[in-house]
Order: C-alpha cells, then sequence, then structure tokens
C-alpha cells in the first residue's frame, strides 16, 4: 500500500539575520489512509514547523531546504505555490491549534464553512447547503441550520473545534493534519474531539498526522509516534511499544516527567530547555541527557532500525531498554491532621453582578498547616472565583474566611498587614503576573521591603539569592529582565516572589497550566520542596487532574460553583463517588502500561 | 545599593536597543534627519541671520532671490532668509509647551480613570468624547477672540483641546496594562495606588504614550501655525512661519520663496516628529509582539 502522503529527507530553515536557522532536519514520514501518526515533542521542538512543512506551505522567513513531499505520488514541492494551494482544504485538511483564531469572528459560521465548498467543489444554492447541514451533522453541531447563521462567539470552544474540523474534511481530503486540536479545552471536551476525529478518520480513511505535546493523548488516539527534539525525529515506532518501553533517553525523560492521574508518582524534570535549532554535529539532546557521553556531542547519529517498525536515535539505546525507569512513588504526603485549620472557608458564595447566578455557591473547606489541597474543575466551576475571594481580590457575596482562625475582610484594603503577608497568590501565567519593566531582583525585593521588618537593607540583597537559589535560579538573575527568561524560569520567580514573604498559606492558580511537561516537572518538584520545608498550606487549583494527583493529599471537586466531590486523594481518584468524578476521570487518557494503584495490590496479591 | 550599581548599565542597554532598533527603519531615520535640520534651523537660526528679520527696506520690495537675498525679500523689503531662520521658534515652541500640558492634564486623568475603572472610567471617558465632539479650532477662535492673543494664551488654550485626546490615548495605554496579573499581584501586596501607577503602570503604559506625543505634538504645530494663518496667533511684524506664509500668500507670484519655504518648514517639522512617532509605535507593537516570547 502506497502512503497517502510521504516526505522524505525533509529539510526546513527559518531566515534571519546572517544566515538560516535549521529548525527541522531530514524527517522522514509516510502517512497511510486510515491511521493516525503522532508527533510529539516540547515547544520548540519544531514539531508545528514541520507540520506546514509537510502540506508544502513555506512562506518567508520559513524556508525549504531540501527534501520531498509526495501526495498520492505527485511532488508537493515541485509545483507552484498557486498550484499548491488548489490542494490545501480540497486533498489536504489542516486544523489549527486555536478554533477560536482560526475562525473569524466577523463572519458567520455558514459563509466559512461555505467557502471552502464553493472554492474547491463549485457548489452553490441549494446544493450548497444541503451540504453544509450535512458537515455540521457529521460533527455533531446541534441544530445545523440555524449554526449556519451564527458567529463564532455563539459556540463553545468544542464546538468551534468541532466546526474547524468540518471545514478541514468538507472535502473530504485524503490527508489531515492536526496540530494541538484539543490543547486549552476541558478533558471531557477533548475525550469528545478525539472521538469525533477518530471517527472520521476511520470513515474517510483519511491519512492524519496528529501533532501534539500530550504523550498521553497520542497514546490513546495514534497508531504510530515520532517523537521529535531539536527538529529531528529522535524516535519512531507504533505508539504502545515507544511509550511502554521508550528507547531514546528523551522519550524516556518526557515520560518521566508526565503525571498521571492513575498513580501519583514523582515526577522529573528534564533540566535546561530545547534548543530551538538542530545541532550543528552530534546528539541535540546531550547536553540535556543522563545518559550522554562525551562522544554523543562530537559524532553523528543516525536513526537506527530496531525491530517491529521502530528507529531510535541514540548511541546509547541498548543500555536505555535495560536501565529502570526513574519514576518512583510522589513523596509521603502528611496525612491532614486534626490541628487547627491554616485557612478555613464557611459556607461562601460569590457572585458577579453581570451574571444570572453565583459562581461560588456555599462552599466549606479546611486546609492545615503543611496540607496540600487540591481544587480541581472544569473552565467556569468556581475554582478561580474562590481563590479570589480567598485571595481578597473579590468579596463574596456571604460566607467567611478565617486565617488562623481570625475572620478576614472581604476586600484587601481592610485586611490588616499580617494577612497579606500570610496569604500569598501565584498566578497562572508568568508573562502577566512579571512586571516587564522591573528586574527579578526588584521583583523578589518587594515582599521583603513590605514584609520582612526582621531584614534590614542591606541583607535583603542576600535574602533575594537565597530566595533565588531556593527556586534554583543562579544569583545572576537579579539583573535580568522577565523577558531574558524562559516560561519556567518565569513561574520560579514567581514563586520565588511568593515565598518571600514567609507565607502560612499559598494559592496557586493553574500554575503550570502554560508550561510544557519537562518544565511543569521541575516547577511542582520545587514548589513541593518548599512548601514541605515550610510548613505552608497549599490550595492547588488545576483543571488538569494528573497534576493535583501529584501534588495533592486532599481533593476537592467544584462543579457548577458548588462541591461535588471531598476527600484525600487515593480515594476520590481509586473510588470516586460522584458520577461528576468517575466521567472527568474516565475522559483522561493514560499513558499504556501505566497502572493504577489498585492494580498493582491486585496484581501483588495474587 | 549593590544591585542598582549593577544593574544601571544593563537599563542603559536595554535604552540603547530601542532607540537604536527604531532608527533601523526607514521612517526613523528620515525622520530623525529632517527633525535634527529643523531644530538646527529653530535654534542656530537666528544667530547667523544675516539682516535683522524686522528691519524694513533691506532692499527692494519684492525682489527675487539675489547674493544679497538668496530668498529675496518680502512686500516691505524685508529680507526673506532671515525672518525664515528667526521664525521658528514660536512655531516649535508653542505647540511643543501646549502638547506637555495637554498629556499632563489629560495623561494624568486618563491614567487614573483607566486605573480605577468602574464609574470614575465610564464618567471620566465620557467628559473626554464629549470635548472632542465639539470642534476644536472653533473653541479655539472663540475663546482667543475673547481674551485676546498672547503666546500663553494660544498654549493654554491649545492644551485645554488636546488634554481630553491626549487622555483618552493614556487610559488606553494604561487599559493595555492595567488587566496584567502584576498589578493585582501589587494591589493585593497592599501597595499605594501612587506606586502602582508610578511604578507598575507608567514604566509598561510609556512606550506608547511617547510614540502618540510624537504625533500630537505635529497635530499640535499644524493648528498653532493656522491659529498664525488666520491672524490669531503671532502678530505683525513678528517673522513666525505661520503668519509669513499668511501675510506673503497674495504675492506668491512675485516672489514665491516668501511663501513656500516658511511652508516648508512647517511641514517638515511636522513631517519629521510624524515619522518619528510612526518608527516608536512600530517599535512599540513589535515589542508587545515579541512580548513573552523567548530570548
Amino acid at each position: 500500500m502506497t502512503a497517502a502522503l510521504e516526505l522524505a529527507g525533509v529539510t526546513v530553515a527559518y531566515l534571519v539575520e546572517g544566515g538560516d536557522d535549521v529548525v527541522v532536519r531530514d524527517v522522514t514520514l509516510s502517512l497511510q489512509r486510515g491511521s493516525i501518526v503522532g508527533l510529539a515533542g516540547e515547544s520548540g521542538s519544531g514539531k508545528s514547523t514541520l507540520s506546514l512543512a509537510a502540506i508544502g506551505y513555506a512562506v518567508p522567513p520559513m524556508r525549504m531546504v531540501s527534501g520531498s513531499a509526495a501526495l498520492g505520488g505527485e511532488s508537493l514541492y515541485a509545483i507552484s505555490f498557486s498550484a499548491r494551494r488548489r490542494l490545501w482544504g480540497a486533498r489536504i485538511g489542516y486544523v489549527a491549534q486555536s478554533a477560536n483564531e482560526a475562525l473569524n469572528p466577523s463572519i458567520r459560521i455558514g459563509r466559512q464553512l461555505g467557502q471552502v465548498l464553493r472554492i474547491h467543489q463549485h457548489l452553490s444554492g441549494s446544493a450548497l447547503l444541503a451540504a453544509e447541514i450535512e458537515l455540521l451533522e457529521r460533527v455533531g453541531i446541534p441544530d445545523p441550520r440555524a449554526a449556519l447563521r451564527r458567529y463564532p462567539h455563539e459556540f463553545s470552544g468544542g464546538q468551534l473545534q468541532r466546526i474547524a474540523i468540518a471545514i478541514a474534511v468538507a472535502c473530504r481530503p485524503e490527508v489531515l493534519i492536526l496540530d494541538e486540536p484539543t490543547t486549552g479545552l476541558d478533558v471531557q471536551t477533548q475525550q469528545q474531539i478525539s472521538a469525533l476525529l477518530r471517527a472520521l478518520v476511520a470513515e474517510d480513511e483519511l491519512a492524519t498526522l496528529y501533532v501534539s505535546h500530550n504523550l498521553a493523548l497520542l497514546g490513546e488516539i495514534s497508531d504510530r509516534i515520532n517523537i521529535m527534539y531539536a527538529g529531528e525525529i529522535v524516535e519512531r515506532g507504533p505508539t504502545a511499544s515507544v511509550l511502554a518501553a521508550p528507547r531514546h533517553p528523551y522519550t524516556r525523560a518526557l515520560l518521566d516527567a508526565v503525571p498521571s492521574v492513575a498513580r501519583p508518582r514523582r515526577l522529573v524534570g528534564i533540566p535546561g530547555r530545547p534548543p530551538g535549532r538542530v545541532a550543528a554535529v552530534g546528539c541535540g539532546f546531550a547536553d540535556r541527557c543522563a545518559f550522554a557521553q562525551r562522544e554523543c556531542a562530537t559524532t553523528a547519529i543516525g536513526l537506527t532500525e530496531l525491530q517491529a517498525g521502530r528507529a531510535v536515535r541514540c548511541r546509547r539505546h541498548g543500555e536505555i531498554a535495560l536501565s529502570s525507569p526513574a519514576a518512583s512513588l510522589a513523596h509521603d504526603r502528611q496525612p491532614p491532621s486534626e490541628a487547627e485549620p491554616a485557612l478555613e472557608v464557611r459556607h461562601v458564595c460569590c457572585r458577579y453582578r453581570a451574571a444570572g447566578s453565583d459562581a461560588v455557591r456555599d462552599v466549606s473547606l479546611r486546609v492545615a498547616p503543611g496540607e496540600t489541597l487540591g481544587l480541581v474543575g472544569e473552565s467556569g466551576s468556581g475554582k478561580s472565583t474562590l481563590l479570589r475571594a480567598i485571595a481578597g481580590s473579590h468579596r463574596p457575596a456571604s460566607g467567611e474566611i478565617r486565617l488562623h482562625g481570625d475572620v478576614l475582610a472581604g476586600s484587601i484594603q481592610r485586611r490588616p498587614s499580617a494577612a497579606k503577608r500570610n496569604i500569598q497568590l501565584i498566578f497562572q501565567n508568568p508573562d502577566s503576573s512579571l512586571n516587564p519593566a522591573h528586574t527579578i531582583g526588584e521583583i523578589v525585593r518587594r515582599p521583603l521591603r513590605l514584609f520582612r521588618e526582621d531584614l534590614s537593607r542591606a541583607d535583603e540583597e542576600g535574602e533575594i539569592v537565597a530566595l533565588l537559589e531556593s527556586v534554583s535560579l543562579p544569583p545572576e538573575f537579579i539583573d535580568r529582565y522577565p523577558d531574558e527568561l524562559s516560561g519556567g524560569q518565569k513561574q520560579r520567580v514567581a514563586i520565588a516572589r511568593a515565598f518571600a514573604a514567609r507565607p502560612t498559606v499559598l494559592l496557586c492558580d493553574e500554575i503550570t497550566s502554560a508550561l510544557d511537561v519537562s518544565v511543569q516537572a521541575t516547577v511542582i518538584e520545587i514548589l513541593s520542596q518548599l512548601a514541605a520545608s515550610q510548613g505552608t498550606a497549599m490550595i492547588f487549583v488545576s483543571h488538569d487532574l494528573a497534576v493535583v494527583r501529584t501534588v495533592a493529599a486532599r481533593i476537592v471537586v467544584l462543579k457548577d460553583g458548588a462541591i461535588c466531590e471531598e476527600g484525600p486523594a487515593d480515594q476520590v481518584f481509586e473510588r470516586p463517588q460522584s458520577s461528576y468524578t468517575r466521567a472527568l476521570l474516565a475522559a483522561i487518557p493514560v499513558i499504556p502500561g501505566e497502572r493504577s494503584l489498585e492494580e498493582d495490590a491486585r496484581q501483588t496479591v495474587s | 545599593m549593590a544591585t542598582h550599581a549593577i544593574s544601571t548599565p544593563v537599563r542603559a542597554r536595554r535604552r540603547a536597543g530601542v532607540w537604536r532598533s527604531m532608527l533601523q527603519t526607514v521612517e526613523g531615520r528620515v525622520g530623525l534627519c529632517l527633525g535634527l535640520v529643523v531644530i538646527a534651523v529653530v535654534v542656530i537660526g537666528p544667530y547667523v541671520a544675516p539682516h535683522d528679520p524686522n528691519a524694513l527696506g533691506t532692499g527692494t520690495a519684492l525682489a527675487g532671490p539675489s547674493s544679497a537675498h538668496p530668498l529675496g525679500t518680502d512686500q516691505l523689503g524685508r529680507d526673506v532668509l532671515s525672518r525664515v531662520l528667526s521664525g521658528g521658534r514660536t512655531v516649535l515652541l508653542a505647540p511643543l509647551a501646549a502638547t506637555v500640558l495637554a498629556f499632563l492634564i489629560g495623561g494624568m486623568s486618563g491614567m487614573l480613570a483607566a486605573y480605577r475603572g468602574g464609574p470614575l472610567d465610564s464618567g471620566v471617558s465620557r467628559l473626554f468624547d464629549l470635548f472632542i465632539a465639539v470642534p476644536s479650532l472653533l473653541i479655539v477662535l472663540v475663546v482667543i477672540t475673547r481674551v485676546g492673543t498672547s503666546w500663553p494664551a494660544i498654549v493654554i488654550v491649545v492644551a485645554l483641546v488636546f488634554s481630553p485626546r491626549a487622555g483618552r490615548i493614556v487610559r488606553g495605554a494604561t487599559q493595555a496594562v492595567v488587566g496584567n496579573d502584576y498589578v493585582s499581584a501589587a494591589r493585593l501586596r497592599g501597595e499605594s495606588a501612587r506606586w502602582v501607577v508610578a511604578r507598575e503602570l507608567l514604566p509598561n503604559a510609556a512606550p506608547a504614550i511617547i510614540a502618540n506625543f510624537c504625533l500630537y505634538l505635529t497635530y499640535s504645530i499644524i493648528f498653532v501655525a493656522t491659529l498664525s494663518f488666520l491672524g490669531l496667533g503671532a502678530q505683525p511684524p513678528s517673522s513666525d512661519w505661520g503668519l509669513m506664509v499668511a501675510s506673503s500668500r497674495q504675492f506668491i507670484s512675485v516672489n514665491p520663496w516668501a511663501t513656500l519655504v516658511p511652508a516648508l518648514g512647517i511641514g517638515s517639522m511636522a513631517v519629521s516628529f510624524t515619522l518619528l512617532g510612526d518608527a516608536l509605535i512600530r517599535q512599540v507593537s513589535r515589542r508587545i509582539q515579541v512580548g513573552g516570547g523567548e530570548v
């Protein structure tokens, strides 16, 4: 069987001042009809560039250097740009990451969907309308006739992605390229979209390339997987086999960094960051690799073909297969103590003036000193609002919040300085929470100046260095500005700023959702260690249940502003009581080969 | 403090970076060259003028260019070159003072409105809209004819006319940064409003404000020149460029230089600030796009 899309030796560069920056090198890939090929890697590994190169979409500064792409035997690179444009939409469908941005907000859905049919299939009038309705029905949009007349903002994120998929498959293409199609969606929506994609691929026999950073998701949906690092495929093969028994240190390291809902694993981050371009000689991963030897950085390393369609680009793949995984169980987490809670929330309700119903409805919870409480729920469940109420930036409509037994005022201005100091908040997006006009030193210094009377001005300098060290950042960072740091480094600065005040309660609002898994693992390790060593009570808010399982000892599940389940983490994850929690857990993809604690126990008994 | 000793050069480097990359654009380079030439004329001009700009009958009235009068003479026999060299000062200084004043008045209210939000913000914004809706030339004409013309009066009235526009710009620039989490973080630390505005908001809104300041300086130059042209600004025998254009335009067919050169001066001044402002705005928006990305 010939491949629907065949890439051979594809090399792509970005034109920069003073020459070419090679970002993808010598990639060979083939897509068969009816099967899904996964492409995984950290951000900056070149996977999005490769997906564009695969369809011949190279606009400056991106430049094809060499290689070939064949669509059903016909070369994509040999034909003109306008000839290629006639293939896009007709024979090649493309779904971008954010449907929000891919669809024009000021054009009705019907026009945007009809456009591709008008151009490629020359449909019009009632034939066009019938085709549009049929398409929307196929992707599961309710009441398609009415939907055609609506604008993008009238749909939810999941529905928009369905519509974007409908546009991509409208002309029954042979090839479908998906670039992170479910990133940013809730787990349940993600599961539904995945199911839809799987059905479409099977029905239309689409040759599909699925780009994602989510290994567990690719583990469920893809037949074969390619792991990409620094512009090269470092490992490829049947998905289940690659993820269950990785042979490349990078694949292994990625898997060690991925949190799991099945068991609370200790996460191991990957030090450093991807280079963003191809290494001139040797292995691009050598400087971050635990297995690296001197020769790795100096000798060219090709893909070694192994058995069963697998290939790996590593000199030491044999040893890696034999070594045992680094992952161990997470820290022993302190059981909730009976002592006086650090923070207590009693019957709190919050509402926004514009909204009709309450964002938070009668929520009560308590966190003991040193304890980490995981607060989970989908977007709109009220978890961020509750956090803002505790932090003092949203005044609750009713109920009370107690810090070490004292009732707190609703607004921050009326709280005593000690309360401001004792409750610290870490924000979701470090790009937004660190002032770009201030140096890292100035950012960390401010809480010291405000809250640490014990420090003289002369001691501040040393304390800043110590705080940076506690989040594994070098002292030189004092004079850097936030835009000189990577996302993970910025989030670590935010953690240092929070701990500078020596808080007793730390609120974390989705603090790893903007980070790569390899970086997320490091950030979570640093945070857990600091909180454990200082006995800080923590409320860890996340929509990612696997992350919460890794850090939290007790879980509260929020739905529509109210608590729907609460209990120790192991109980909530292994024996969920509410049907909502069960549905949430069922929607999360699990890496093949990962067993839950209960399965472990069963294995030991038998 | 030790950190400051280290961080000053870093800061200087960053600042120099913005200016350098601004000069890499064509607009930036042309704008800067033109601006320097015009400013040189305005500053040095009065000292190198060959004649007293107001001396009558230095030569035959309305003569064309000659070696004694490179740009000829006007209808009263005054040397056009000397008048051009000495007449740029008011064209530049009055609008500059007015624009600075406008950005101070409007800027402070706009920034406060964006920071406080809520009813204060909508109140101030409506007020801005209301004033912008009235034709600005009309306001100035009425006020100046009432109080009589003088440079302080012109500066104050033009500043008042431009302040709601400046306010709207500063409010917009502030609003773009006020939603950032570092502002919430500062509020949750219990920082005073003064700290938040001066240390968290202003440094991040400044590039956009400075860029728009350049553009408004242009409008203001043209506006004040218009007033002089209409006879409400500079008064005879001043050699103000706007007034020169107005008084010599009826003789344009006899000695065109007396009209065209001052007009060109006003034009170049306006164009150079517009180009500089454009280059800055491009720089700012590029930084916003790049911001958050990797180094």
